[in-house]
């Protein structure tokens, strides 16, 4: 069985139709990407897995349960945790403060009724930060106050983020923009060695072709919100119907 | 290097070869500040000494005039403002319907000290119960719309409840003149609220001020502790970026519902402390601009801190109660009523002075918005840093 | 007086009241629309629209504030009602494009509440400034001659002849407006912006043009909303809070940004307070709440407002 499954996914706003009739199937461990042209629908793809976004159509389900009915934190509570496309932390908290607020979800659920007990007896919810932080290299930084760091920095914030919440399934939306070569060569790796360290499956939102052959086992094509292709990178990139979406794409 | 501050020796392990220690050291002195039983201490200190300062000290008293009755009201706006600031400085939400549940429990402590119980504990505990209560209901409709709508609908629903107190209600609540059936009991059955403390008198006054004085200590130990649990760290993440907090997987509405309602039980706690010291519940303190003075004394004492809004509280009620009844604004120095005269004739800058003291607070507070958005103990905090600084400390 | 008769001076009556909340509701609406900015002032500018409708329409003798104390013992131009009725709309338009300028604008980047706190600072400070000029005691400001008798209408009877130009007056302006809205360039661009403004800026249009306007227009309202609404109630410092608060309501209750919902809404809640006052008297200041509880809770985007965006 695999662990996210959509059916029928549809997303329209009034007459505009952003994700059409989309079923994928991502088994555990695997990682994919969604490429495609600009408004392809692949950010409100990851949106409506989120439940950022309401379906208009169809379904989803994660680890054999639909989750269409589930508030946003539900989803993350069970597994589903997400990157942003900006870096979307908490700027005036420090950088290990960051990374347990993300811990303290993962360790203690959605909510809890404990505003009298004091945060020096939750042990373990520093281990999991630390330990997260140690993992995208941002632990020696970790009393910076988070909006100091240079941009690349955030965005690994922004990933450490995600992955304190201690995913199965890591949704990223353009984990590279706007970062340089070097930052962006560093981010592959980072994403490389995560996946290995913390068995994580992937979904990957992406521009870089490079990064996404690099770090993808399987692409799936968007263009005007349906797929058009889907396949191991070196099938796709030989698509023509890819080439002409991206061709197209860029003509207009 | 023995004293690393407090932390769990486990992680310690995992990451002691990673990070330099020395980056960890805290200067000693922030390190004891910020220890909750320093800030206990601290306070319970400031609370036992400031009636005397305020309105008995030599020379200190003599020149700000202040009285008794005022250093325990400020007290009681002081719990207000602290547990208002939890909703507002930590977790970003500005309420203008606190008077609902300030009023609220004035009035529930006023009827049942009437109905049921004298025992001022007792009081305290009805009124703020009924503010909990309260704060539930109202926030869980307003929270219904996020962002700027929460601010309109909490003023909105505030003045609803004063409507109800106003006239469908007032067979209970005594309409426009207000409550005036509060009965007033011993304190454990034992020490008459209005007399002196023996031997003590001369410091705190009365037991009424024993009894606000205790609570002001133990909504701040709350407050505090509040602050360093998991909420503390949950209230700021929601403030600073409450999608990233909902997409961490914390239940971003539930913990704003929860900050609401503790702001509005601190509320609760000074409000039925408020019917204890005046024995009295006005009509106004349902209208919404009790609302708007608990706003402008968070904000001007400072959001970003414990004990500004205290400050806040405590400045507001200065110009509101001493300040107003000022005549003519002299030079300090100058005319015949001054500790040291320099001048016999005074020299008088403004004439009236006093009437204009709700503008000159909303000057001030307009301010403090623009320029200074930390208040005024932000800018005494950073006074403070920079005058260690220029001592040589660190 | 027929139970017919009755009810329809009531809903008169309900309509009446509600026209000044429109008035006040669709400069907030639109405000908040366009520049999601949240005006607590807004009432000041109505404050300013009644007092200085009084003075430009009577001759008063202050009777209490600085003012009396610095010896004026008559102020005001006396020039007569229809002459405050086109002065100021101007005036506050004026006051209105000041305040978008060096009051709103340098905050649109702050956050949400930093917005309200300043506003509402602001109110208090015009509300004081007022108190201490003219005194914190109200003024009459008299209906014009013209407008104060009764008319004879069909079915009712009669009714107070101002009343009835409230009515019209507000008419007439919500008209003009919404055609300003609806039908101009102007008004295009307002409603692009409403939807999406970044994507107009975009497109190339600038928008601080149109959002200084906006303010502007609503800022008018306002000061109509204060020169009709004057002679209504007496008037003293605190009337511009007082109209602040139900017409918040009517915007939750309309829905943000639109105008035909600060129109229902505020004929809705006109009527609910004119119905409550006949029927159950005491309820009536707190029926216009429960109705503002029962839309939030069954339609959160008010009654004519659109489905949210995002979140």
């Amino acid at each position: 069985m695999a662990l996210l499954e959509t059916h029928n996914l549809t997303k329209s706003f009034g007459g505009l139709v952003a994700v059409d009739d989309v079923n994928l199937e991502i088994e555990e461990g695997e990682s994919i990407s969604v490429i495609g042209p600009n408004g392809a629908g692949k950010s409100t793809l990851i949106n409506l897995v989120t439940r950022m976004l309401d379906a208009t159509e169809g379904d989803i389900e994660f680890d054999g349960d639909s989750i269409l009915k589930h508030e946003p934190h539900e989803v993350v509570q069970k597994g589903v945790s997400r990157s942003f496309q900006t870096a979307s932390i908490f700027p005036e908290l420090t950088v290990e403060e960051n990374a347990q607020i993300a811990a303290l979800a993962a360790e203690h659920g959605s909510f809890r009724f404990n505003f009298l007990r004091h945060r020096n007896n939750y042990g373990e919810v520093d281990r999991l930060a630390r330990r997260t932080l140690d993992a995208v290299g941002l632990l020696g930084q970790r009393d910076v106050t988070a909006e100091d760091l240079p941009y690349g920095d955030k965005r690994r914030l922004e990933l450490g983020i995600a992955l304190a919440s201690e995913p199965s399934l890591l949704l990223m939306d353009e984990p590279t923009a706007g970062m340089s070569p070097e930052e962006t060569a560093d981010t592959v790796e980072l994403i490389e060695e995560v996946k290995e360290q913390l068995d994580l499956t992937i979904l990957l939102v992406e521009h870089d072709m490079e990064v996404v052959f690099n770090v993808s086992d399987r692409i799936v094509v968007l263009n005007r919100g349906a797929v058009i292709a889907e396949g191991p990178p070196e099938e796709v990139q030989g698509n023509p119907e890819v080439q002409e979406a991206y061709l197209g794409g860029m003509d207009a | 290097m023995s004293d690393e501050p407090t932390e769990t020796p486990d992680a310690t392990d995992e990451t002691g070869s990673v990070v330099e220690r020395t980056q960890r050291e805290l200067p000693s002195w922030e390190r004891i500040r910020e220890s909750e039983l320093f800030v206990v201490a601290a306070t319970t200190l400031a609370v036992a000494i400031f009636p005397w300062l305020f309105a008995r000290a030599p020379v200190v008293s003599g020149v700000l005039q202040g009285y008794q009755d005022l250093a325990t009201l400020i007290l009681i706006w002081g719990i207000f403002a602290m547990g208002f600031n939890l909703l507002l400085g930590y977790t970003g939400l500005l309420s203008f319907g606190h008077a609902a549940f300030w009023g609220g429990a004035a009035y529930a402590a006023g009827v049942f000290s009437a109905q049921v119980s004298s025992s001022p504990i007792l009081i305290i505990l009805a009124g703020t119960s009924f503010a909990a209560l309260s704060a539930w209901i109202l926030g869980f409709i307003s929270l219904r719309r996020g962002g700027i709508y929460f601010a309109i609908l909490t003023l909105a629903f505030g003045q609803m409840a004063f409507y109800m107190a106003l006239s469908p209600l007032a067979w209970i609540t005594g309409g426009e003149n207000g409550f005036t059936g509060v009965e007033l009991g011993k304190l454990f059955g034992v020490f008459q609220l209005r007399y002196p403390v023996p031997g003590l008198d001369w410091l705190v006054g009365t037991w009424k001020y024993v009894l606000v004085g205790g609570v002001a200590v133990l909504c701040v130990a709350a407050a505090n502790r509040i602050l360093h649990s998991p909420y503390g760290m949950v209230f700021r993440a929601i403030r600073e970026n409450d999608q990233r907090a909902e997409f961490v997987g914390l239940n971003v509405w539930r913990y704003k519902l929860m900050a609401f309602i503790i702001s509005g039980t601190f509320a609760g706690v000074a409000g039925s402390l408020f019917t204890i010291y005046s024995a009295y519940v006005p009509l106004s303190s349902f209208y919404w601009t009790t609302s708007g003075e608990v706003v402008i004394m968070a904000v001007l004492g400072g959001v970003g801190s414990l004990f500004g809004p205290i400050l806040g509280a405590a400045i507001y009620l200065y110009v509101e109660n001493i300040v107003s009844g000022v005549q003519q604004l002299t030079l300090p120095f100058t005319g015949p009523n001054e500790y040291v005269t320099l001048v016999q004739e005074p020299v008088v800058l403004m004439d009236g002075f006093g009437a204009y003291w709700h503008l000159i607070l909303g000057l001030v507070f307009v301010a403090v918005v623009v320029l200074f958005p930390r208040g005024i103990w932000g800018l005494l905090m950073d006074f403070g840093s920079a005058v260690r600084k220029l001592g040589g400390g660190r | 007086m027929s139970l017919l008769a009755e009810t329809v001076t009531v809903l008169l009556n309900g309509l009446q009241q509600g026209a000044i909340y429109v008035l006040v509701a669709i400069g907030l609406s639109i405000i908040l629309g366009t520049l999601k900015f949240v005006n607590f002032a807004h009432g000041a500018l109505y404050l300013i629209g009644t007092y200085a409708g009084l003075l430009i329409t009577l001759k008063i003798t202050p009777t209490g504030g600085k003012l009396a104390d610095w010896g004026y013992t008559t102020l005001g131009l006396g020039w007569g009602f229809l002459p405050a009725l086109l002065i100021v709309p101007i005036l506050v338009f004026v006051v209105g494009l000041a305040m978008e300028r060096f009051v709103a604008r340098p905050f649109y980047d702050r956050p949400d509440t930093d917005q309200i706190l300043l506003t509402f600072g602001l109110a208090i400070v015009v509300q004081e400034v007022f108190k201490i000029l003219f005194g914190g005691q109200s003024y009459n400001f008299a209906r014009p001659g013209w407008a104060s008798g009764q008319v004879g209408l069909p079915i009712v009877g009669t009714f107070p002849e101002w009343r009835l130009y409230i009515i019209g007056i507000t008419a007439t302006v919500v008209v003009l407006v919404y055609g300003l809205i609806e039908y101009t360039d102007f008004g295009l661009v307002v409603r692009a912006g409403t939807r999406d403004a970044e994507m107009v800026e975009l497109l190339g249009i600038k928008l601080s043009r149109p959002y200084l306007m906006v303010f502007g227009v609503g800022a008018a309202l306002a000061g109509v909303a204060g020169v009709v609404g004057g002679p209504l109630y007496a008037v003293n410092p605190n009337i511009g809070t007082e109209v602040l608060v139900p017409s918040f309501l009517v915007v939750v209750i309309g829905g943000v940004g639109s105008i035909s919902g600060a129109v229902l809404g505020g004929i809705l809640i006109g009527e609910t307070l004119a119905v409550m006052v006949a029927i159950a008297p005491q309820w009536s200041q707190v029926g216009i709440y429960v109705l503002a509880a029962i839309v939030l809770l069954a339609r959160p985007q008010g009654l004519l407002g659109a489905e949210e965006v995002a979140p």
